[in-house]
């Protein structure tokens, strides 16, 4: 499988470092409800077959976090662009 | 006649130790040339946000060179600037001793510059069977109709990370962490030895 970076061009995965869903959004830790809304973020994730959204870091590259789709019955990769948006705080 | 046999050219080299210069592999004229000789001041300049195209452009004006925010290395005869990650590039000179100084006077505030003369080895490596050596351990494609004078690629090579550009025609420069010399120049040696392979180590770094 190989991910077209942005930066670097197409590269083989062994470049990169997989974290999982792109679409999820960290609790608020301060909620009544955190407790159960962090057990869920944490354990309670998808494992959709077909199109996913995801991140990916370029660890043995431009070390930048890229949002990789790709369809996980075929590793088809759709798109690749950078995780951070310029001019938005590092 | 080759100093170190064609069958095991690294018999007897014990394995925490760079190799000693010569030559190794197939008997006869060198196909290829690895030299670690040249060590040049390194500085590595990552803009903050928002002023990678401003320190590119800066950069390019005090050394007189054409460079932009993307993968390449621009070079001229005392320095060479070389992009590896988005508003972040590695600066070499030859003779500026004083290189982070002098790029934290030219970029200000605009970026945050650290001091990497001693962080890596420099090898330089020549000769046409460069591209089939370096083709046994990397993961993207170095054949010379493909990655061009100019290009350069962060990425590994034999599992070891690498910095390198291609130089000309026929020259490469591979910038790899320092303490992974002995292990990468071990693999250049077993790689190379089927063309014949002429080593020529420096002097370890400044200390
Ligand atoms: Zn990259």
């Amino acid at each position: 499988m190989r991910i077209p970076c942005p930066y670097c061009g197409e590269r083989d995965a062994h470049e990169f470092a997989y974290l999982g869903d792109a679409t999820v959004t960290r609790p608020d830790p301060a909620a009544a409800d955190a407790a159960q809304a962090f057990h869920d973020y944490v354990y309670l994730r998808d494992n959709p077959a077909g199109a996913h959204q995801e991140w990916w870091y370029h660890a043995n590259g431009c070390r930048q976090w890229l949002r990789v789709a790709r369809d996980t019955r075929t590793h088809a990769i759709a798109a690749a662009t950078s995780a951070r948006v310029s001019g938005e705080p590092a | 006649m080759a100093d170190h046999s064609s069958h095991d050219p690294l018999a007897g080299i014990p394995f925490d130790l760079v190799p000693p210069s010569g030559a190794y592999g197939a008997a006869g004229e060198a196909s290829v040339t690895v030299s670690t000789v040249e060590t040049p001041f390194i500085a590595l300049v990552v803009a903050r946000n928002g002023f990678a195209a401003s320190v590119a452009g800066r950069l390019g004006r005090a050394f007189g060179l054409e460079i932009a925010d993307r993968a390449g290395a621009a070079m001229g005869a005392a320095s060479t600037v070389v992009g590896t990650g988005p508003g972040r590039f590695l600066v070499l000179s030859k003779t500026e001793p004083d290189l982070a100084g002098t790029l934290r006077a030219l970029l200000g505030a605009e970026a945050a510059i650290t001091e990497q003369d001693d962080a890596f080895v420099t090898f330089d490596l020549a000769g046409d069977k460069v591209p089939d050596l370096l083709a046994k351990g990397a993961l993207i494609d170095l054949d010379p109709r493909v990655f061009l004078p100019g290009h350069a690629a962060t990425t590994v090579i034999a599992h070891v990370g690498v910095t390198l550009w291609r130089v000309h025609e026929s020259g490469w420069r591979l910038l790899v962490a320092r303490s992974y010399e002995a292990s990468f120049t071990r693999f250049l040696v077993a790689s190379g030895a089927e063309f014949g392979l002429r080593l020529e180590n420096g002097t370890a770094g400044r200390g």
